[in-house]
């Protein structure tokens, strides 16, 4: 499909975010923040028994292999899959367009494919106390034998539901609803202040 | 109060939604047995002891369970999936 | 130095002196100083007023459970009321204010209720409020009057009004083992566990690690036992695998092993750090618990034993040990029990004389002679103190010869000179975790105490809490319990050796003195013995009526002192053993827990705010926002000095006169895929799906099992096996809920996936004469003809280079398009669409044109499927499916959903000329003094530009055969009164050539 070249897209977060230090940070920057605005962000669903097939297609066009079981996942530079509820993926990609790349090949036998690049909003959140941080939010536990490197956990804060994936060893992206996103943003800078915090 | 979901493992009970009485057996969609009907919509068990019941995992995977609990203790006897099938990529 | 300070000793630092006042005073003390231990190092002995009659009252304790010294702590305006003198740590700047006295601490006018002490007994309240049941003042205002007085002169603090800027937070933690309580049995316990390799909590209430351990002035491995606690904290604090968390109390043991802890990260510091919460909400789930709370000295009960200067036994112990302070010069003590001794050795050896030891058993073991005699004390076996003296301080006190057996005085009265009379009723080990956790405390006749019940959940007890009250007993229980919780077995080594004051606990079976005077047994509600009694009198049985009857142990202090000796008291009384009298259960918190720290994060309007992709654009452009359910959406674009009727009438004449726009991003939108998303949508859709052609969309009706109303909206169908569902704003997630609860335990057979897209797409409905103009204007890729888009047809092209989906459908009545973008592009394909309209006049409209226009159109919302309606009642059974079963149709036809009198849609026109309001009632016969016969009511009103006149949608009994009669709006409430006629709900446009074209 030839993709004419789309205009920017307008970050939710926009009035709300300011590139520096933030908070308590003279004695350092713990946490760091960001938006990470992937141009892509699929749900992709198997009908049960069709798991293995769909994880085989996700190798093949991300170049992506999920581990075995419940909320695995993994990440490499542009590109990351994690599982969030049987037999359902989230796919991201740096790049828009991904979608397309799936089309053909998730058959109508295998499940189904939901784009979401404009629906969720991704935010990073990296450093020393991002498990601090997080834990304020989420009631989840974010020890790393817990919640292992790639793994996704889908949770919510209040009425704000949230897939969050571990990309590093201190190092989460967070995925929720773009309407919520200001919202949830301010409250995770809010609770950042404690520990200093740096919006790159 | 612990839920562990078959898919996400132990979370706290405000994530998951009560959705009824797990016993209730719904008809066939085109039954015309008002009776079987009446029970289905309106009759619940709600006994003292261990509970057949829905949950939904509404602020995680979504996923419905089948959840048996003990109504006085509140202790979480089991957990399943509503939905069969997924069983290969739950939590053991 | 302060005159009750000791030369050395403690965990004060004497270097470092921190000023604060009290009552407006000003105080030094030290770093390590409570305001309890601080006051008391200046000599003061008054720190409150007690609950009912005002009484003067002095320290009883040292630490959570003191009843007494109760102050309001200030910070700014901020007012924090009723804690602990004992619980709050000095720094620079404190301000802190005693509490339930007029006009001051020394000269308090309410002291005249000791006076009256007869009338203010037992059930007080209950007698009192009832009111006189006869004479003048029955059922009077006047009592009521009263009222308010006589509930002011009782009383704890006074509750601040002005807003509280401190910052709370709420934090989950995970954890292996969690240890509650840091005295030796806790120490050991973390230790044992994190040698494991545990993930280990170590919570204490205290500022500093240790428990008992800092004032026992016993030897732990040779060195003095605070300084091995101090050794094993910081062995603690340098594992990765724990985190201390001192300053926190776990206040509630719930279900799942989750526990409830405060902790109060700033309350001792002069300045928070920026961003630094004051108190943090500790929500922890825990492998294991191991309970070592510790246990509680229990008061004895004899006349005025609350006067100032009567004090715990260990609490004296601890203000000497810990914060070098002696709290009298000439110290007297009374005990039942062994372990007072030791705190007469401590006393002396800090400089004080102690004058007496009173002990009711005659019995005392050559041991504790020698500790009397170390003390230099003089003991009197077989007495007890039934008498103290002085006004708010003590001078002396009255002891006579006892017999524990029977309670009997006998003798001459023999007068002590004493400034301060410590005592000890025996410990109960503080059990109120386990408790909560959910099983019933047994009575233990060695220890007379009530010990912790069998785990219910996985917990393990250690120390004093067990019953087990020496620090050896402890120290291996306490290594036993961590071990095991870390599911160790591995015996580590030798235990730690322990050199301490020899002695035995238990304690002779006496709680009370009966002599003449008030014997408290509650002291923070002023519940004497003699009330126990007076309520048994009066017929008072069950220990949970006796407790809500004389409110004992329903202080802030939940009985910490109180509870058992009352329970023996009431015990007595009843002629039954203590264990068949039982005790209560205990319930959260264990202590006071602030409503900030519960409210945690969610400060301020409490909900997060959901915006839609065009919100900035909104408020830039005058919108004045108005919030549905978590959204903000524009109620209105207001021009200056315009009135919100003023603007949304001229903003729906506007679009019915060119065009207008309204965002519609809210809308819940649900993505449905699958081979079987047809066949699935014509079960939930009352109406036929499955027929619907690719690029066309459709009005769809979903009831609930019941066969009522539940939610209507289009659904798009986008491919074969995709279709895009919109369900009303507020119905979103219960719809989404409902499809997923369908799919997964209703017909699992179904492929079908059903997603939340609502906020994937940014939504604009653009109408009016000139929308197709408009969109033909700033489209391209697509034409927008009546060909190529037709009623209910979908297109897909480009707005301003984007992608966007048009699909043309009517909810204002006028030619109307809804176009999609992606939410990212939704600013874009607005200002768009804005630009395009320009040429055109095209106005921007909010929720209330909106309304204006669906109102005039007829269409329904959740105001009038409001969960009682049915299809029939909002005339939308020509979507009633006859070819196939839906969710509902089974029980639709009920007699009851088809009665002749229900209440249907109707419309409404005002013939008065003024406005309706929502939930107006209808009747036929206008009775303003007393309205009557309700014929339905109002579900939504306006004012319509399209006919010039307030009209409103309304259910109304006999609906369609009362088109054209008149009938009267009955509205008491706002004082609406006024006719109005009946007409179809159709007000514009009835045959819908407006939106065809």
């Amino acid at each position: 499909m030839a993709e004419q070249q789309l205009p920017e897209r307008q970050s939710p977060l926009e009035p709300d975010y300011h590139p520096g230090s933030h908070g308590n940070f003279e004695h350092g920057v713990d946490v760091i923040l960001s938006e990470t605005r992937p141009g892509s962000i699929l749900q992709l669903a198997a009908w049960p028994g069709e798991e293995k097939r769909l994880i085989e297609i996700i190798r093949k066009v991300t170049g992506l292999t999920l581990p075995d079981g419940a909320g695995g996942g993994t990440s490499s530079g542009a590109r990351a899959v994690f599982g969030f509820a049987p037999g359902k993926f989230t796919v991201v990609d740096e790049a828009e367009g991904l979608a397309a790349a799936f089309a053909g090949v998730i058959t109508p036998a295998i499940g189904t494919l939901t784009d979401l690049s404009h629906g969720r909003t991704a935010i990073r959140i990296a450093g020393p106390k991002a498990e601090w941080v997080m834990a304020k939010f989420f009631a989840i536990d974010f020890a790393l034998p817990a919640f292992p490197l790639g793994a996704g956990r889908s949770t919510n804060h209040h009425d704000i539901f949230a897939q969050i994936q571990r990309t590093g060893a201190d190092q989460f992206d967070i995925y929720v609803f773009r309407s919520f996103a200001r919202s949830f943003w301010k409250a995770l800078c809010h609770a950042s202040e404690e520990v200093g915090y740096e919006v790159q | 109060m612990l839920i562990t979901c078959p898919y996400c493992g132990p979370r706290d009970v405000i994530e998951f939604t009560y959705q009824g009485d797990g016993n209730r057996e719904r008809p066939q969609p085109a039954s015309q047995d008002l009776d079987a009907w009446n029970a289905y919509v309106y009759d619940r068990l709600n006994p003292a002891g261990d509970h057949n019941e829905i949950w939904q995992h509404s602020g995680g995977c979504r996923a419905h369970l089948r959840v048996v609990r003990n109504t006085i203790t509140h202790e979480i006897l089991s957990t399943a999936f509503a939905r069969g099938g997924h069983k290969a990529e739950g939590r053991s | 130095m302060s005159p009750r300070r000791t030369e050395t000793g403690g965990c004060i630092d004497r270097l470092r002196t921190i000023r604060f006042t009290f009552d407006g005073a000003p105080y030094t003390g030290h770093i390590g100083d409570t305001l309890a231990s601080a006051l008391l190092a200046n000599g003061v002995t008054l720190f409150g007023r007690s609950f009912k009659y005002h009484r003067p009252r002095g320290l009883l304790a040292a630490g959570v459970e003191e009843p007494n010294a109760l102050v309001t702590v200030l910070r700014g305006e901020v007012r924090e009321p009723n804690i602990p003198a004992t619980m709050v740590e000095i720094y620079d700047g404190l301000v802190a204010v005693s509490q339930n006295r007029t006009p001051s601490l020394t000269w308090d006018i309410g002291a005249i209720n000791q006076l009256g002490g007869k009338i203010l007994s037992a059930g007080f309240y209950y007698k009192t409020f009832m009111g006189p049941v006869f004479g003048p003042l029955k059922g009077t205002r006047f009592w009521m009057f009263c009222e308010h007085f006589i509930r002011r002169a009782a009383g704890l603090g006074k509750a601040g009004t002005a807003p509280d800027p401190a910052r709370y937070e709420r934090m989950n933690a995970f954890c292996d083992v969690l240890v509650v309580g840091s005295g030796p049995a806790g120490l050991m316990a973390a230790k044992a566990a994190a040698d494991q390799g545990a993930r280990v909590i170590l919570a204490d209430l205290e500022a500093h690690f240790g428990g008992s351990a800092n004032w026992s002035g016993e030897t732990i491995d040779g060195m003095p036992a605070v300084d091995w606690a101090q050794r094993m904290a910081a062995q603690l604090a340098g594992n990765d695998n724990v985190r201390l968390l001192p300053r926190t109390t776990v206040w509630g043991y719930y279900d799942g092993n989750t526990l409830a802890a405060l902790e109060r990260v700033t309350d001792h510091k002069e300045v928070a750090a920026k961003g630094e919460p004051r108190q943090r909400y500790w929500a922890i789930r825990a492998g294991t618990v191991v309970l070592a709370t510790g246990s509680f000295e229990r008061p004895l009960v004899f006349p005025d034993n609350d006067r100032p200067g009567v004090m715990l036994a260990h609490a004296a112990e601890r203000y000497v040990n810990e914060y070098g302070v002696l709290p009298g010069q000439r110290v007297a003590l009374f005990t039942n029990n062994d372990s007072a001794y030791r705190s007469a050795v401590a006393l002396k050896e800090a400089g004080a004389a102690v004058v007496a030891i009173i002990d009711v058993r005659s019995d005392v073991t050559n041991e504790m002679r020698r500790l009397a005699s170390d003390a230099e004390a003089e003991l009197l076996a077989g007495h007890a103190v039934v008498a103290t003296e002085g006004g708010k301080a003590l001078t002396g006190l009255k002891v006579q010869r006892f017999d524990a057996m029977s309670g009997s005085l006998s003798g001459d009265e023999r007068s002590i000179h004493a400034d301060s009379l410590l005592m000890s009723g025996g410990w109960s080990p503080t059990i109120h975790l386990a408790s909560q956790a959910g099983a019933k405390a047994e009575w233990d006749p060695a220890r007379q105490a009530f010990l912790p019940p069998k785990p219910t959940q996985r917990w393990i007890g250690a120390g004093a809490f067990t019953g087990s009250f020496s620090t050896a007993e402890a120290i291996a229980e306490g290594r036993a319990a961590g071990l095991q919780a870390a599911g160790g077995t591995a015996s580590s080594g030798p235990l730690p050796v322990v050199e301490a004051a020899p002695g035995d606990s238990d304690p002779a079976p006496v709680f009370e003195i009966r002599a003449k005077g008030k014997s408290f047994v509650d002291f923070q509600h002023d519940v004497t013995a003699e009330d126990v009694r007076l309520a048994h009198r009066e017929g008072f049985v069950s220990v949970e009526h006796l407790k809500r009857y004389t409110t004992l142990g329903m202080a802030t202090d939940q009985g910490k002192n109180s509870n058992v000796p009352g329970l023996a008291i009431m015990a007595e009384a009843l002629g039954k053993p203590i264990p068949e009298v039982g005790t209560t259960r205990f319930r959260p918190p264990y202590t006071a827990v602030s409503i900030g720290s519960l409210a945690a994060e969610r400060f301020g309007d409490l909900k997060p705010e959901r915006l839609t992709p065009m919100h900035d654009w909104h408020i830039a452009n005058g919108a004045r926002m108005y919030s549905a359910g978590l959204w903000y959406r524009p109620m209105i674009y207001g021009l200056p000095g315009e009135t919100v009727e003023q603007a949304y009438v001229r903003e729906a004449r506007a679009t019915r006169d060119s065009a207008g726009i309204v965002d519609v991003s809210t809308l819940g939108k649900i993505a449905v895929q699958g081979p079987d998303a047809a066949e699935f949508l014509d079960r939930v859709y009352t109406n036929m799906f499955s027929t619907l052609a690719v690029g066309k969309a459709r009005y769809g009706l979903m009831l609930r099992e019941d066969g009522l109303a539940f939610d209507d909206g289009t659904t798009w169908r986008l491919g074969e096996q995709e279709f895009l569902m919109t369900t009303t704003t507020a119905n979103a997630g219960k719809v989404m809920q409902h499809l997923e609860y369908f799919l997964d335990v209703i017909w699992p057979e179904l492929k079908v996936t059903v997603t939340s897209v609502t906020d994937e797409w940014a939504g604009a409905a653009i109408g009016g004469p000139n929308a197709r103009a408009i969109l033909a204007a700033c489209v391209t890729g697509t034409a927008v003809d009546n060909a190529t888009l037709p009623f209910m047809g979908i297109v897909h092209g480009r707005i301003a280079g984007v992608p966007v989906m048009i699909c043309r459908l009517s909810f204002s009545g006028e030619m109307a398009f809804e176009v999609y973008s992606g939410a990212g592009y939704g600013t874009r394909v607005w200002e768009a669409l804005i630009e395009a309209g320009k040429p055109f006049g095209l106005v921007t409209y909010g929720l209330e044109a909106l309304g204006t226009m669906r109102i005039e159109k007829g269409h329904v919302t959740g105001a009038e499927i409001d969960g009682r309606t049915t299809a029939r009642d909002l005339h939308l059974d020509w979507m009633l499916s006859k070819k196939k079963p839906f969710i509902g149709s089974a029980m639709m036809d009920r007699e009851g959903l088809i009665a002749p009198d229900r209440l249907e849609l109707v419309g409404l026109i005002a013939l008065d000329n003024r406005a309706l309001n929502g939930g107006g009632h209808i009747v036929e016969e206008l009775d303003e003094a007393n309205p009557h016969d309700s014929l339905g009511h109002i579900t939504a009103c306006c004012y319509s530009p399209a006919l010039g006149k307030y009209i409103a949608l309304a259910l109304v009994k006999g609906g369609k055969a009362r088109h054209g009669t008149r009938a009267f709006v009955s509205d008491p409430l706002r004082n609406r009164f006024g006719p109005v006629e009946i007409v179809s709900s159709h007000f514009y446009d009835p045959d819908g050539s407006r939106m065809h074209g």
